[in-house]
């Protein structure tokens, strides 16, 4: 179970990252974000974000054309 | 590893290259990266304060469509790359100076201040600088 959710299906490209990050400032270091999304470069930019940011992407996973992340804050 | 700084000489005022520099701005931003926005030329028209999105945005036919399918305002995406990471907006001074117009003509909040190229130039030598 995360600590947070941000719903961000339907949400155009970068506003799924601007709010994940927006979204993250609200976790406590070391809790948990899940961040659900159709943007369909969602996948690989979620995987750069976390790289550039230095959180870990723990999960990534598809349904069909909707996508899930888990993200756990790292500093 | 920290990324090189970013600097971005915005001189267009159309629709689709304000879109993609306030896109690569605050993704950068919100990405741990420092990025500077130098806004000259027809770009600094497009941010004149409270300008309604049918006269701030001029573009052909992708601005239709960004404007048909909602994507974010360039100016949200700014603001919200301000709040969450490293972004500066300066506004070219000899372009506010060929204007006629003060700081106070631009969207408030948005901007660090006025400077010259100069400068710009100078403070982007260290970084990674794209052109719109």
């Amino acid at each position: 179970m995360a600590d947070q959710v941000l719903d961000a299906k339907g949400l155009n490209c970068p506003l799924p990252i601007l709010r994940a990050k927006k979204a993250l400032k609200e976790v406590p270091v070391g809790g948990t974000l899940q961040v659900i999304a159709t943007d369909p470069g969602a996948v690989k930019d979620f995987e750069a974000f976390c790289r550039t940011t230095g959180n870990d992407l723990v999960e990534s996973k598809a349904d069909g054309k909707v996508f899930e992340f888990l993200i756990k804050r790292t500093a | 590893m920290e990324s090189k700084p970013l600097y971005i000489l915005l001189c267009s005022g159309e629709h689709e290259k304000l879109q993609m520099a306030a896109m690569i701005a605050s993704v950068a931003a919100v990405s741990d990266r420092a990025v500077e926005v130098f806004v000259s030329m027809n770009a600094v028209v497009a941010f004149a304060k409270d300008a309604p999105a049918a006269e701030r945005y001029h573009g052909g036919t992708f601005s239709k469509l960004l404007t048909e399918k909602r994507a974010p305002d360039p100016m949200v995406l700014f603001r919200q790359g301000r709040e969450l990471g490293s972004l500066k907006l300066w506004a070219c001074s000899m372009a506010l100076d060929v204007l006629a117009w003060e700081m106070d003509r631009l969207e408030d909040d948005m901007f660090d201040g006025a400077l010259g190229l100069t400068k710009f130039l100078s403070d982007a030598e260290t970084g990674q600088f794209i052109t719109l």
